[in-house]
């Protein structure tokens, strides 16, 4: 209803108001009237613009026209809505094409509007005057005839005032449009641009602009120009939009900094081929000395300021220097003073290293005796200061003084504690040895630190030596004591030498009887001197250390005729040790002469060696008990050999010659009856491999063996005869050993058998025989083994037996598997052919070849990688040799040009 | 890894302490005359040079080789020689190799080899100057015609001193055995003299008597400790002659030998028993009964470690400490196995047999590279390798003399009538032959026996007390366990051999159950949040079960596939047209 009511209306209205539709594009008025009616499907206004455009002269706009006439009343209920609909104006605004091509026309139109706008407040009706949003109102206000009239106008004097030219001109263009006169529905203003200028007509072009200047002088130039710039870039596209700008933009930076990062790619190959990186080059420390830290330094406060400035002053600098010349001068050292300086100190270095060298010496000895030797010395050296200074003397007196007192205070002297006064309640001679011999120490120290006392007492010095002797042990006493009475003997000797010549004493009687009471006395004396001398012996073997009697027997081992010498020499004594010591060369010595003995025992036949059968009859006399002992040596096979090692002597060796052919002479008979007992080899060899052997039979041989010549040269016919056959059927049983060692390495296969009755119900069964898969799998087997049997290493060996067995403890020397990145057995197995370690390769090689993959030593800060020119085809073993590395300043220059880009 | 089992493996100047031997040594380099060769000099040895011009009755300058190489060409080939040396092999095609980045760690690493060898190379050059002298002969002139008594006049004082023997008939035929450095000799005598000999001052340094069969000395790691073999066990003693071990584990020991690097004292004993003790721990490495006998041929091969036995049947066999199985048994000779000997390179050894003939083995191979008629009681390389054999009274020397390992006569010596040779052994390091023999033991010149020069840190004759203590220590830190003795040692860190045949089904479903059971007895994690729960805990397990089990089916069916591929191959390739398919199954039933 309404609908029709309002064609009907917009008939009457539609002579007057079609061509200003036509022009006009007014969107916010649409979809006011939209949104006030509440009629009908709405569109989108932009949808809306769009149909508007391409028919202008639809029903709906003059529907449109209508209710905006009728609006007119009503309108001020929907103010708030007119207000978004500008809005939306405004928003459209960013796609109107015509703001984007003339933009540089904006501020012209903005202008005139605005002027126009005020303008028209005057002739407007008194609304809302101060609203910001209300030119659509405005315009519709506007929409009387006068007003276009004027708005037209106005049009004109805008575009004289811009151009510059008459109106007349425009006027003209108007009236060839002819009848149709256009009348604005708005007034034209930046979000209702005029028709012409949508339409195309009307718009002011450059050339429109240029016109007014023909005349000019440059005319001609500009026009050039601007026709340059119109062939190289035509229309300016619209922007795209910012999402695809900006992926372009990307895409674009992409490409750049890809291209950018290419240049990277040489130094990357390189740190990647390189077999070893080093992070340790320029280690730069900055400072080396104290002096360069110094020189560095810049005075700051200002104190330090006033002392440098006092330090540096040119006038002390100078003083300084002049003072320092002449203080050099008056240094100034006469050569030979100097070498006198130098010579003394070298002296004195030189005094001290000996000295030095000496105690070295002196501390490295390690006899007792020394030691004891040098104490005494010193002690002596140390007596005779005493005497000298009396200072010293005190002094010493102190010290022995406060080491008694440190002893008294143990209180190991007295046998005053609980101890010793237990041991000594229950008697001494319950106690054991140690026990006695504790108690022995305590009374003896006692004694001495009495002694002591009284000497310091006595202030006597010379009772320091008996009690340094005191302090030995017991046994010294005694041998001490002994020698002093050999000496006083000796001494008693000589004296009675001395014979009166005058006097009643050198009457002859009286001599004569002088002398035979000498006689007595000098043999009492040698008596008592041989016992001296012979419990000096025995305290000496007692201590067992130093014994000379040891020695001499050493010494005597060395063979042959010495021995019996020696012997005799050393009989008696031996004689009382052999029971008493255990010694173990008097344990050899005793088992030399059991081989003597044996000797003689075993070989009647052979009177040899005179010298020690002397030996023998020596030793029957003294020492027929130990031979006792040593009857299970002598039966030994080992017994049999002679002690005779050095036959340099010549006489021996000839002696021995001798006897060994006499030997052999002897010998032969039990050889050949006995062949057969003997290995064969024994004889072949000359080495009689079997002499080892217990019997006494065999013994002979062995003493044969050690015979020349003739034994080894002929072996015994069936000797020969098995021999020459011994090898016959070698190669038939090396092929059976080596059938068997195959048959356990690959075994035969298990030949196809039937349970008996199984499967045999039938006649025909049993015909069949073994069903076809086990014989098929037999036969499998067997093809299986033989290629086995081909591929052994010793296939095409007939004499050669290599075992396949793998050893399970040599297992874990190789590799289970192929390492990572080889994939052939042959290429790893050659690549570790060569070993790498410092005992096959030059100390040269070995660095490069056992270089770590990254050399750092700890604490070294890795910068991250610097740019630098890489020439990529050099080779990378050329510069693993030379110093290659990475930089370490931070102009880090490749990576602020990706930055940049990326920012681009 | 590698070790440094052999001299020629081992880099000589490693510590540029290489020494060319003293002038008080005994080589013999630079004889001159109508027979030798001028090689090089220091001023001793021109000494004895002119001493041999004014001796000699002619006199040819002609034969005054220069001892300059000719050209930079020959110098350069030389050394390309050595670093061929050092290069052990060549490394790997790398052309082939897929992954680049290992093709460039390999070419580095390859770079690396090469530039040590040729340093390693330079070192020997001019580190190890002296070269080992030689005899050559001039015309008609055989080189074996040349007698002890001719060498004596022709050599420097101090080699001279080297010629001797020492006569001690009474405590039969003796043994003997150097140190490494060959400063020192152990001697046993069989009747049970034993003794330390200084052979550069030649002063006896202990000697004593132990009253039993002595059947072999061996020195162990240094002189200060050997081992005699005795009547009932073998013993150790130190240099004073003081008994430290009786290893009476061994047995009555026949033969004894030292394996230097590996601290392990090897013994036969009468009944064929092989025993390997680790002298440092005391720790019996192997027992092994051989099965073959009574044998008194032992040697260990001094490149690897293996310790080789002659028998009686004529075989040869070689042990290890860690298997009971010979590693190689080989049939040598027709007669009994009389005597060994290794080449020091390890790949050349030489056996006498009965059946008379001394035969050179290529171990490599296990071929026979050469066979000479003759017997011998002994046999010894030398470390330049000259090879002595010895029989009766008669010594011969063979060598090498063209390159090709073909071994000609080289110098003959004959003891005194009725000395039976029992031991060869040249000394290390000195152009000396050492021989124990049933009168005492002799000494003889054979000229370019002994490696000129010696690494100190290897073996140094003029060792101090403190650098043997040092150098004891140093051994001791190396000391190499039993296992790994192999036949070839270069194997070390390779691959492991595996068998190449396939492990049997049941191993297979025997391993899968053992994963399995593994998997089972996992603990699981507690978890919480709901994961905790009886059925998700039980699901787990049973995943983790699934996972173990997968490759092991995975490659069941893989393998049943391929299987039933080959069938079908097999079974089209019979397959008869549809038509006659009927008559088949009658065919083959009839």
């Amino acid at each position: 209803m309404v609908e029709t009511k309002r064609k009907v209306r917009d008939d009457g209205n539609q002579g007057r108001k079609r061509p200003k539709k036509k022009v006009k594009k007014q969107k916010s008025s649409y979809s006011k009237i939209k949104a006030r009616k509440k009629s009908g499907p709405r569109l989108p206004s932009s949808l809306q613009k769009e149909l508007e455009r391409l028919s202008p002269s639809t029903t709906l706009d003059s529907d449109e026209d209508v209710d905006s006439d009728r609006e007119i009343f009503g309108k001020d209920l929907y103010e708030y809505e007119e207000q978004q609909a500008e809005e939306e104006s405004k928003k459209n605004r960013r796609y109107d094409p015509v703001q984007v091509h003339k933009s540089q026309y904006e501020m012209p139109d903005e202008l005139s509007e605005e002027i126009k706008d005020e303008n028209l407040e005057s002739d407007d009706e008194d609304e809302d005057n101060d609203d910001n949003y209300n030119w659509g109102k405005r315009n519709e206000e506007a929409s009387s005839d006068d007003y276009v009239e004027e708005d037209d106008e106005k049009h004109a004097r805008m575009l004289k005032g811009i151009i510059g030219m008459p109106s007349d001109a425009f006027e003209e263009r108007k009236k060839k449009r002819g009848h149709a006169v256009i009348q604005e529905l708005y007034p034209e203003s930046e979000y209702n641009p005029s028709r012409d200028i949508v339409d195309g007509d009307g718009r002011i072009s450059i050339e429109d602009l240029l016109n007014p200047l023909r005349e000019k002088s440059g005319y001609s130039e500009l026009r050039r120009r601007l026709q340059q710039i119109e062939k190289k870039y035509g229309t300016i596209h619209a922007p795209l939009p910012k999402a695809d700008q900006a992926r372009l933009e990307r895409k674009a930076a992409s490409e750049w900094s890809n291209k950018d990062i290419t240049k990277w790619e040489p130094i990357i190959k390189r740190n990647r081929e390189t077999p070893s990186v080093n992070f340790d080059q320029k280690v730069d420390l900055e400072f080396t000395t104290v002096g360069a830290i110094a020189s560095e330094f810049e005075p700051r406060t200002e104190f330090e300021r006033k002392i440098a400035a006092l330090i540096h002053d040119d006038k002390l600098m100078e003083a300084h220097k002049k003072d320092g010349s002449r203080l050099l001068e008056l240094n100034e050292v006469s050569v030979e003073d100097e070498k006198d300086r130098q010579n003394r100190i070298a002296k004195m270095r030189s005094l001290l290293f000996r000295h030095e060298m000496k105690a070295k010496h002196v501390k490295k000895i390690k006899s007792k005796t020394y030691h004891r030797l040098l104490k005494k010395d010193k002690l002596k050296a140390a007596s005779l200061q005493m005497e000298m200074d009396p200072e010293a003397a005190k002094e010493f007196a102190m010290k022995q003084e406060r080491r008694r007192a440190e002893e008294r205070m143990t209180l190991r002297h007295t046998n005053q504690n609980r101890w010793a006064r237990r041991i000594l309640e229950r008697g001494l001679n319950t106690q054991d040895d140690g026990t006695r011999a504790a108690i022995a120490e305590q009374l003896q120290r006692h004694a001495a630190l009495t002694r002591k006392i009284n000497s310091m007492k006595d202030s006597s010095s010379s009772s320091d030596d008996t009690s340094d002797e005191d302090d030995a042990d017991g046994s010294d006493d005694d041998r001490a004591l002994l020698e002093k009475a050999k000496i006083k003997t000796l001494e008693v000797l000589e004296e009675e030498d001395a014979v009166p010549k005058s006097g009643l004493l050198s009457l002859p009687f009286m001599r004569r009887g002088l002398e035979k009471r000498k006689e007595a006395a000098a043999e009492e004396a040698k008596l008592a001197l041989e016992e001296y001398d012979s419990t000096l012996k025995k305290l000496e073997n007692a201590g067992g250390s130093e014994d000379p009697e040891v020695a001499t027997i050493s010494g005597r081992r060395v063979f042959g005729t010495a021995k019996a010498q020696i012997l005799d020499a050393s009989n008696k004594v031996k004689s009382d040790k052999f029971y008493g010591s255990t010694d173990s060369e008097d344990d050899l010595e005793a088992r030399e002469h059991g081989d003597m003995v044996s000797n003689r025992s075993n070989d009647p036949q052979k009177d040899v060696n005179s010298d020690s059968v002397v030996i023998l009859e020596d030793t029957d006399t003294h020492q027929e008990s130990i031979f006792k002992n040593f009857n299970d040596i002598i039966r030994d096979a080992g017994a049999k050999t002679t002690y005779e090692v050095a036959i340099f002597a010549s006489n021996t060796w000839k002696k021995a010659k001798n006897k060994n052919e006499e030997d052999t002479k002897v010998n032969k008979s039990p050889k050949l009856i006995e062949p057969a007992k003997q290995d064969i080899k024994d004889i072949e060899m000359g080495f009689g491999e079997d002499n080892d052997t217990d019997s006494e039979g065999h013994m002979v041989d062995g003493v044969l063996s050690s015979g020349p010549k003739l034994s080894y040269e002929l072996p015994s016919q069936d000797e020969l005869v098995r021999q020459a056959f011994a090898g016959d059927d070698v190669e038939d049983e090396f092929e059976k050993n080596k059938q068997e060692i195959l048959n356990e390495e690959n075994p035969e296969p298990e030949k196809p058998l039937l349970l008996p009755g199984w499967g045999q119900w039938t006649h025909i069964q049993q015909k069949k025989g073994a069903p076809s898969w086990m014989l098929k799998e037999h036969e499998s087997a067997e093809r299986k083994r033989e290629e086995a049997l081909k591929k052994r290493k010793d296939a095409h060996l007939r004499h050669v037996i290599i075992s396949e067995k793998l050893d399970k403890k040599a297992e874990k020397l190789h590799a289970k598997a192929l390492p990572y990145p080889f994939t052939s057995k042959e290429v790893f197995e050659q690549s570790i052919r060569v070993p790498i370690g410092p005992e096959s390769n030059p100390a040269t090689a070995i660095g490069a070849l056992n270089r770590p993959e990254v050399v750092k030593r700890p604490g070294v800060i890795i910068n991250p990688i610097a740019f630098e020119e890489v020439n990529p085809h050099e080779r990378t073993e050329e510069r693993s040799g030379g110093k290659h590395k990475l930089k370490k300043h931070k102009g880090n220059v490749g990576k602020t040009k990706i930055m940049q880009s990326t920012k681009a | 890894m590698c070790f440094p089992l052999a001299a020629p493996n081992t880099f000589p100047g490693q510590h540029s302490h290489t020494h060319s031997a003293p002038p008080n040594g005994s080589h013999l380099r630079p004889v001159t005359g109508h027979w030798f060769r001028f090689s090089s000099g220091d001023l001793l040895s021109f000494l004895g040079f002119l001493e041999a011009c004014k001796m000699g009755d002619k006199q040819e300058n002609d034969t005054l080789v220069k001892v300059k190489p000719s050209s930079e060409q020959d110098i350069s080939d030389e050394l390309d020689q050595r670093i061929k040396k050092y290069l052990r092999g060549e490394g790997a095609n790398l052309e082939n190799l897929q992954d680049r980045k290992l093709k460039g760690q390999l070419a580095v690493r390859e770079d690396l080899y090469g530039k040590s060898a040729k340093a390693a190379a330079k070192a020997e050059k001019w580190l190890m100057p002296s070269e080992a002298g030689y005899l050559e002969a001039d015309g008609i002139e055989k080189t074996w015609r040349i007698k002890q008594t001719d060498l004596v006049r022709a050599v420097d004082i101090s080699s001279s001193r080297n010629q001797y023997d020492i006569v001690l008939p009474e405590l039969g035929p003796y043994i003997l055995d150097f140190t490494l450095s060959g400063r020192y000799m152990v001697i046993g005598g069989r009747k049970g003299h034993l003794g330390i000999v200084d052979m550069m001052k030649l002063s006896l340094i202990k000697e004593f008597q132990v009253r039993e069969t002595v059947r072999d000395v061996v020195f162990l790691h240094n002189e200060l400790f050997f081992a005699a073999a005795q009547k009932k066990y073998p013993y150790i003693y130190n240099r004073d002659g003081t008994e430290l071990h009786c290893l009476k584990e061994h047995g009555a020991v026949l033969r004894l030998q030292f394996l230097k690097n590996h601290f392990l004292l090897a013994s036969i004993n009468k009944f064929g028993q092989l025993h390997y003790q680790d002298v440092t721990t005391g720790v019996m490495a192997g027992n092994f009964r051989t099965g073959m006998g009574r044998t008194n041929v032992m040697q260990v091969n001094p490149f690897n470690g293996v310790v080789a036995l002659g028998h009686s049947s004529g075989t040869v066999t070689m042990w290890k400490p860690t298997s009971s199985a010979p590693l190689i048994k080989m049939l040598c000779h027709h007669g009994p196995v009389s005597a060994l000997a290794f080449h020091s390179n390890g790949h050349l050894m030489a056996t006498a047999g009965k059946d008379k003939k001394i035969k050179l083995w290529d171990l490599r191979k296990f071929e026979v590279l050469q066979t000479v008629p003759g017997h011998a009681n002994t046999l010894d390389f030398s470390q330049k390798g000259l090879l002595a054999c010895g029989t009766g009274s008669f010594i011969q020397v063979l060598n090498d003399s063209s390159g090709t390992l073909n071994y000609s006569r080289y110098m003959n010596h004959s003891m005194a009538k009725g000395y039976q040779v029992g031991k060869l052994l040249f000394r290390p390091y000195e152009d000396v032959l050492g021989i124990g023999h049933s009168m005492g033991w002799s000494s003889i010149l054979i000229p370019g026996s002994g490696e000129p020069n010696f690494d100190s840190w290897v073996a140094n004759p003029f060792e101090t007390s403190k650098q043997r203590r040092e150098k004891e220590v140093h051994s001791l830190l190396d000391k190499l366990p039993p296992e790994t003795i192999m036949l070839d040692p270069s194997k070390i860190g390779t691959l492991k051999p595996t068998k190449n045949e396939q492990r049997s089904k049941q191993e297979r479903e025997a391993e899968m159950e053992e994963a399995i059971e593994a998997a089972k007895g996992i603990k699981l994690k507690k978890k919480t949040k709901g994961r905790n729960k009886a059925s998700k805990r039980m699901q787990k397990k049973q995943e983790m079960i699934e996972k173990v089990r997968r490759p092991y089916l995975e490659q069941k069916t893989k393998e049943e596939e391929q299987f039933s591929r080959k069938k079908q191959k097999v079974s089209e390739e019979i397959e008869l047209p549809k038509s006659l398919q009927r008559f088949a199954s009658k065919k083959g039933a009839s």
